[in-house]
């Protein structure tokens, strides 16, 4: 029940989150920042601008963008299977894509495109660390690694990788790829606007929800060693994004199988033949 | 039971004979129409049959297809010889030589030599459900500039009744000769326009598949020197005392038949055909040979270095294909490489052998049979009524196509997204690796299917992507009216594949288990309740299944049914010029890796029949 109550406030939660970010954000950089309910005074004021698209199949994508974020959390918490949640946020990524290159911008076809690598980037890696999981809990529910003994004692490799796999996941420097505000000005969302940037804004607060979850999930039993892993994993995916420059691409598929998966295979592999 | 397997059997050939020579139009597709609910109405009364599986022939049958091996390997060497054709010639000659060996040192045996059990009716479903469309496809297709529909026509309805013919075998010797008229049968397609291009790819195609042939006989020679015995049953029976040697010859020439790489060369040679061969190769018939022929022997070879070592190597070209299809541009080939890709998991997981990797296998061959089928028959669509063949020509399929593409997303989604079989399939894949993991093995195999449906589903999208792209707000979506054949075969199988997809759980459950069960005699932890389908403790709910569709319906079909009324405005594309034309990444940068990654699955290769063989 708690956890059905979770997955529908998770937009809420999800735009708190965001606002401590910006302020989290703004702190580094020495500023005030805005007031921790920006995101929904955002929302108030994104909602009540006229709408105005491209096309409706664009405008559509953006809406089934959040659905299916959405609807990939559903399957997390309410589900009793991580690993079909990992091939769920993929339905998101597709809506994402065809959205975005369903428009004739060079800008928001090449961030589908980067888009997809990062998606080569992070979804092998998902499955290896539900599998991780597994083998540290002989479940794929969530409830049960949740009762057992935390995994990051035995999967740290794991929990190092996924720190530099969130990045990749959120969007954030120095994997901000396909975003790239500088470069290609946010990338699929740049033909957005009005209540259709709203849904894939309100989407990308479920991701953060997703993402975070995950990382408490490595606290096991220990719910408070979960919540400081979580505070941890948000601080310094922060201060990467502040103090690191944009990489290519390539690079971030070549960071991410070259080092990041090997090492988390190393970790389970270990970790197998110890046991 | 024997008249219903001979009915599966001759019925196509016997039609496909009254068609090749009736010459006629109105016979050509009456026949082709009957096929259907003839060949459906057999695999159905040997559904619901359940005799004993093993059928006695009569004693001619052996000697006549003795005969036939003389013929057919006769008319290869003929073949070598007026094609001019080296490798065609030497293999023609070397298999009629073993065949003698063989044919002398093999000893009477009263194992029944037809052996119709769980898996062969499945495939006589597959055949039925999604080959006869094919063919009722191609009587359409052949009608757009193309020359002899009827000959055409005739041997594609006779090429099922060999793979009809060819699943029931229990006899190996008779096994060669069925897989070698299934290469007869490629041969005459693929070179059927008889250009320069297309006898090139034929005679590519004979010889690599001679291959395979050359290893059944070498199997053959080995199983009866050291065990005395050469049908597949008694294969079973024996499972201990088995010579992985003629295992690993035999898996070779699954190998070779599944297009693994190294020898993938002649399936992509094969799209110079007409389209529905390319449609019937990949789906139906040919092909699945391969995994059928690793179905058959799993019981035996599971947890033998050989399987080990069929793991590492179709593991290694379910994602090496995988990556190579992103750096073709020909629509044709990168389904072509997309079904070899997806012929490694299928080997891999039925080489792994254990029920519900069998389970999973199983269901990756149905699903991709429909939904390659599917996508072959709309590549034919588009080359056809819209003259495309390139995914840079696809832009603005949307506009152009609506249809065809609604159909061709749907046939991608089923490729890899959640609730189809393709998806269940990896998904039980990861779950079974990750039980032997406690032991500190098949890690690889995780690695292999994480990044391999990575891969593809990047490959998808991307195609997606160049086609869905529309010009501004405005949309003038024109909906062309296609023949009504095609509209039956594409909307045949659209229904298929969304019933299927839909009620997923049951399915697996009731059919597809009890073949897997069949076949490793054991249990496969894999039941149903109420379109929830259970596998061990993990459950896969039905509102998820529910949901994923309809989120997959909404995307795929919505957009021409959805207009909001909302005002529009040109992308604002930062100000800029809007570009002519936006291409899409050619990752040209794998493209000079491909040769040491093709070398590398030579080395595979040769281990696999080398170490997995036993012969060192």
């Amino acid at each position: 029940m708690i956890w059905l109550i979770f997955a529908i406030l998770a937009p809420v939660i999800g735009g708190f989150v965001f606002g401590i970010e910006r302020k989290v954000k703004a702190r580094i950089q020495g500023r005030m920042g805005p007031p921790l309910m920006q995101p929904f005074y955002d929302f108030a004021k994104l909602m009540d601008k006229r709408p105005m698209m491209i096309h409706s199949l664009h405008a559509l994508m953006g809406i089934m963008y959040f659905v299916a974020e959405w609807f990939a959390l559903f399957v997390l918490f309410l589900g009793n299977d991580l690993l079909i949640a990992v091939f769920f946020h993929v339905l998101a990524v597709l809506a994402l894509v065809i959205g975005a290159s369903s428009v004739r911008s060079s800008y928001s076809a090449l961030g589908a495109l980067r888009e997809l690598m990062h998606m080569i980037s992070y979804e092998p890696f998902m499955v290896l660390m539900v599998v991780a999981f597994y083998l540290v809990s002989g479940s794929f529910n969530f409830k049960d690694i949740l009762n057992s003994q935390a995994p990051i004692y035995q999967l740290p490799l794991v929990f190092l990788s996924f720190l530099l796999i969130i990045p990749m996941m959120l969007q954030k420097s120095p994997f901000d790829i396909a975003e790239a505000h500088q470069e290609i000005i946010g990338g699929p969302e740049i033909e957005y606007s009005g209540p259709f940037y709203e849904a894939i804004y309100t989407g990308k607060w479920i991701e953060y929800i997703y993402v975070f979850f995950f990382v408490f999930l490595f606290g096991g039993s220990n719910y408070i060693l979960g919540s400081i892993l979580v505070i941890f994993a948000f601080l310094f995916v922060n201060i990467l994004d502040n103090s690191t420059a944009r990489l290519d691409f390539r690079k971030m598929v070549k960071f991410s199988w070259v080092v990041l998966i090997p090492l988390a295979a190393l970790n389970i592999i270990l970790l197998a033949l110890w046991r | 039971m024997g008249w219903i397997v001979f009915f599966n059997i001759v019925t196509p050939w016997i039609l496909a004979f009254f068609i090749f020579y009736a010459k006629n139009d109105k016979v050509t597709n009456f026949l082709t129409f009957l096929t259907l609910p003839m060949l459906i109405i057999f695999a159905f009364l040997a559904y619901i049959n359940h005799s004993y599986p093993l059928i006695s022939t009569p004693e001619f049958l052996d000697y006549l297809i003795g005969v036939y091996d003389f013929g057919l390997l006769g008319y290869f060497l003929y073949q070598g010889i007026i094609k001019k054709s080296f490798l065609v010639t030497s293999l023609a000659i070397i298999q009629i030589l073993f065949l003698i060996i063989v044919l002398l040192m093999k000893n009477y045996s009263d194992t029944p030599d037809i052996f119709v059990d769980n898996l062969t009716k499945l495939f006589y479903f597959i055949v039925a459900l999604v080959g006869v469309p094919i063919a009722i496809y191609a009587t359409k297709y052949m009608e757009y500039d193309e020359k002899e529909k009827h000959r055409f026509v005739a041997i594609i309805i006779w090429f099922l009744g060999v793979m009809n013919f060819a699943v029931s075998v229990n006899n190996i010797e008779w096994f060669f000769a069925l897989f070698e008229t299934t290469t007869l049968a490629s041969f005459i397609l693929i070179g059927f326009r008889k250009d320069e291009e297309a006898t090139n790819n034929a005679v590519l195609a004979l010889w690599m598949n001679q291959i395979g042939g050359v290893a059944i006989l070498i199997s053959l020679m080995i199983f009866i020197h050291v065990n005395g015995i050469y049908h597949f049953s008694d294969l079973l029976n024996h499972p201990a005392s088995v010579s992985l040697a003629g295992l690993g010859f035999l898996s070779l020439s699954a190998l070779v038949k599944g297009a693994q790489m190294p020898f993938h060369k002649w399936l992509l040679g094969a799209m110079v055909a007409p389209t529905p061969v390319s449609a019937i190769l990949h789906s139906a018939t040919m092909v699945k040979i391969a995994p059928f022929l690793i179905l058959r022997i799993s019981p035996i070879i599971k947890g033998t270095l050989l399987a080990k070592l069929l793991i590492i190597a179709t593991g290694y070209v379910f994602v090496v294909a995988a990556i190579i299809a992103l750096t073709q541009n020909n629509f044709k080939r990168i389904l072509a490489y997309s079904t070899i890709s997806l012929l490694g998991l299928m080997m891999l997981s039925a080489a792994v052998g254990t029920p519900v990797a069998v389970v999973a296998s199983i269901i990756l061959i149905i699903f991709h049979a429909f939904a390659k089928g599917f996508l072959f028959i709309e590549a034919g669509i588009l080359e056809k009524a819209f003259q495309i063949k390139y995914i840079e020509q696809m832009k603005r399929l949307i506009e152009k196509a609506p249809l065809t593409l609604m159909f061709l997303f749907f046939g991608f989604l089923n490729m890899t997204f959640v609730p189809f079989g393709t998806f269940i399939g990896k998904w039980l894949m990861i779950e079974e690796a990750s039980n032997f993991l406690s032991h500190g093995s098949y890690m690889i195999l995780i690695l292999y299917v994480g990044a391999g449906s990575a891969f593809l589903s990047v490959l998808y999208m991307k195609v997606l992507g160049v086609s869905v792209r529309k010009t501004h707000g405005i949309s003038n979506i024109k909906f062309i009216p296609l023949p009504k054949r095609f509209n039956f075969v594409s909307i045949w199988y659209y229904l298929w594949l969304l019933a299927l997809g839909l009620f997923i759980a049951p399915f697996i459950a009731d059919f597809v288990v009890p073949v897997a069960n069949s076949i490793t005699g054991a249990y496969a932890a894999v039941t149903s309740d109420h379109l929830t389908l259970y596998v061990g403790n993990s459950t896969l709910y039905f509102w998820q299944i529910l949901g994923a569709m309809v989120i997959l319906t909404l995307i795929h079909a919505l957009p021409y049914l959805v207009k909001f009324k909302v005002d529009t405005v040109h992308p604002y594309n930062c100000g800029e010029v809007f570009p002519k034309y936006i291409g899409t990444f050619n990752f040209e940068c794998i493209k000079k890796y491909e040769n040491i990654l093709i070398a590398f699955s030579i080395a595979l290769f040769i281990l696999v029949v080398v170490l997995g063989g036993g012969l060192l």
